[in-house]
């Protein structure tokens, strides 16, 4: 730990307070009552369904959910991270789909224009996309590009005062809903990296359509689907930065992402450990209940401990980000950490629940099914590993 | 408006039969909130102000923070060990004493008619007396129209509706007025921007023997948890005796509730 040290020979006291700030403690009593109350009742259906919950959204609109982190002169909220990690947490913690859609707007839907775009473009998109009257998605993944992000084929062609852009997009989550996706595409073929490019594109440009939604495994509220760009015409003044500043933007748009879906892993892990709690008291075998053995404590422990320690994982990471320092390794640690404890938790509540674990009666198989994908999205683990050890090795001994 | 434990978690001292409430979450009491809704919406349509007040420990804090964030003006938190241990008397007059100071032109109090976690719905009612003016309990619906409060409220099984002039205090039941929900961005405003006044007994120049413990003249004599039992007891015997047992059996059930032996008292 060569910054806790170096601190400490400069004679810096470091303070590390464990104890949720009275602020954050009414945050997450505000966002669970909200949640408990409006997605509680209708999180298992909505996921049977495969339907996203208009209504809801509705609800959450004038609550500031989406625009978390936007300044007030745009109509946000303004909130810490932490806060910001919470609220994901807290929304995920009872319907994941839903966690997802707020967490994928706030921060790579709405954050990158936040951070690159002109003033002007601010003005003009920023308050309808913090009203959540426009949701935002980020449109990087094709059929031979999500890892690597050099293999994107969409390519924006100049045309006078704007871009003919031509691609598919896929696997785009509130692909369904977006009405202000920002669009990856590359200039110049021969230079992919060099030439990559963010467009601001919009829902009602010609030759900008949205696929089926997609047919997946888990967080089936979420209208996941594929977006077509066919001679999408896009004026110069929706290019985000300059042309080649693609690559930059992705990677700050994917460090801020990797908080939220650290926050929301922890949400869907915390769901598991609360179920597999209550369940483990109430079931019986052997004319007692299962919480009673000690192979049922065992895991009950294991659950406890990484779900607390990812917290602390995520909430480091927004401490550092508040504070203007990088946090790019640190989002991908807490991101992974996050991500597998879910994956394992999340299957461990589906085992204490034995039989009615795998029958969709109970919520502990739609929270194994939608832990799963967090260790996909936003980055796999395998690059998270990548953008880690790439940092841990670059830096002195 | 009071903070009280969260109704999931009740942390119970079964040693001393007191709630340990530095364990337990808090929150704000649920009619408490009601009557904060019907005030926020009385603003909406009339204009004014709102002042929201609690005594409390330190940590009931937050739920003036919380009462910011949902639209209230500005916050009054009585806060001091002096206050501690107060009964419902003793924070009827305290309370009072700070309306009188702070909010010395108010139009309408509007209270939650009892709390969750002591149930005695006495502290508005009393305190309408401290201040000497109308009162009215268990309100399920407030309008005002120049200066005249009008109000419903179930009674037994109707439905009443009375007039009051301002300035009045009224509780509120959870009837009606569910609570908006808190927007994230009056989160952050609450704590940017908190409008909360401290006071403390000597700012309202209160004597220590007529607040907190010392001044509350009720004792306490136990608190446990109900349990419910049913049993048949077959008596027998002439008519006026099983009359003179029944009674007497109702003397040592009502004492085994107080915890003390009314026959002895007689």
């Amino acid at each position: 730990m060569p910054e806790l040290n170096r601190q400490y020979h400069e004679g810096v006291k470091i303070e590390v307070d464990f104890n949720p700030c009275m602020k954050h403690k009414l945050v997450r009593k505000t966002v669970r009552e909200f949640a408990e109350a409006e997605l509680g009742p209708i999180a298992h259906e909505i996921d049977a369904e495969a339907r996203f919950p208009l209504e809801v959204i509705e609800k959450m609109r004038p609550l500031n959910f989406f625009g978390l982190q936007v300044p007030r002169r745009f109509g946000g909220a303004d909130i810490d991270s932490i806060s910001y990690a919470i609220t994901i947490e807290e929304i995920s913690r009872v319907s994941g789909a839903v966690g997802l859609c707020v967490t994928v707007h706030n921060s790579v839907g709405v954050f990158p224009i936040l951070k690159f775009a002109t003033e002007e473009q601010k003005q003009r998109f920023i308050p309808k996309l913090a009203s959540g009257e426009h949701i935002g998605a980020f449109c990087l993944t094709e059929a031979n590009a999500g890892s690597d992000a050099s293999g994107v084929e969409t390519h924006a062609v100049l045309d006078g005062n704007g871009y003919i852009i031509n691609g598919t997009k896929i696997f785009v989550t509130n692909g369904g809903i977006c009405s202000i996706p920002l669009i990856f595409a590359i200039a110049d073929p021969g230079k992919p990296s060099a030439s990559a490019s963010v467009f601001i594109v919009e829902k009602h440009m010609p030759g900008f359509s949205v696929g089926e939604i997609e047919d997946l495994c888990g967080m089936r509220a979420n209208p996941v689907s594929s977006l077509f760009l066919e001679d999408c015409r896009v004026p110069e003044e929706n290019l985000l930065g300059k042309v080649g500043d693609g690559m930059k933007i992705g990677f700050a748009a994917l460090d801020t992402g990797r908080i939220g879906i650290g926050a929301q892993a922890v949400g869907i892990a915390q769901a598991a450990f609360e179920a597999s709690v209550k369940y483990s008291r109430e079931r019986q075998q052997f004319s007692k209940p299962i919480s009673s053995f000690q192979s049922v404590q065992n895991i009950l422990a294991d659950m406890a401990t990484q779900i607390d320690a990812s917290r602390l994982l995520v909430y480091r990471v927004c401490a550092l980000k508040d504070s203007g320092k990088p946090f790019s390794k640190e989002a991908s640690m807490a991101k992974l950490f996050c991500s597998s404890a879910a994956s394992m938790i999340t299957g461990q509540a589906v085992q204490i629940h034995g039989g009615y674990g795998y029958s969709k009666e109970y919520d502990v198989e739609r929270y194994f099914r939608d832990a799963k994908v967090t260790e996909i999205y936003e980055g796999t683990s395998e690059i998270q590993r990548m953008v880690i050890s790439r940092n841990v090795l670059a830096e002195p001994m | 408006m009071k903070q009280v434990p969260m109704v999931t978690e009740l942390p119970w001292d079964a040693k001393t039969g007191t709630l340990k409430r530095e364990l337990s979450e808090g929150m704000m009491n649920p009619a408490c909130k009601h009557a904060l809704e019907a005030a926020l919406r009385l603003k909406h349509e009339h204009k004014g102000h709102i002042t929201a007040i609690t005594m409390g420990p330190p940590m009931a804090e937050e739920i003036l923070r919380e009462a910011i964030a949902m639209g209230v003006d500005r916050c009054l938190m009585l806060s001091d060990k002096k206050m501690a241990g107060a009964d419902t008397l003793v924070t009827s007059y305290t309370l009072a004493r700070a309306i009188e100071i702070f909010c010395a032109d108010f139009d309408l109090i509007l209270c939650g008619c009892h709390t969750s976690d002591s149930e005695t719905a006495q502290v508005g009612p009393q305190l309408a007396e401290e201040l000497d003016i109308p009162g009215i309990a268990y309100v399920e619906d407030v309008q005002i129209n120049s200066r005249i409060i009008t109000i419903k409220r179930l009674s037994d099984n109707f439905l009443e509706t009375l007039e009051m002039d301002m300035p009045g205090l009224i509780t509120l039941t959870t009837r009606n007025y569910a609570p908006r929900y808190t927007p994230i961005a009056g989160l952050q405003d609450a704590f940017d921007e908190p409008n909360i006044l401290v006071v403390s007994a000597d700012d309202l120049g209160l004597d220590e023997a007529f607040i907190g413990i010392s001044g509350s003249p009720t004792m306490i004599l136990d608190v446990y948890s109900p349990t419910a039992q049913k049993k048949n007891i077959v008596m027998q015997g002439t008519p006026k005796k099983i009359v003179e047992e029944l009674l007497e059996r109702f003397d040592d059930r009502i004492g085994s509730v107080i915890r003390k032996d009314l026959k002895v008292e007689k």
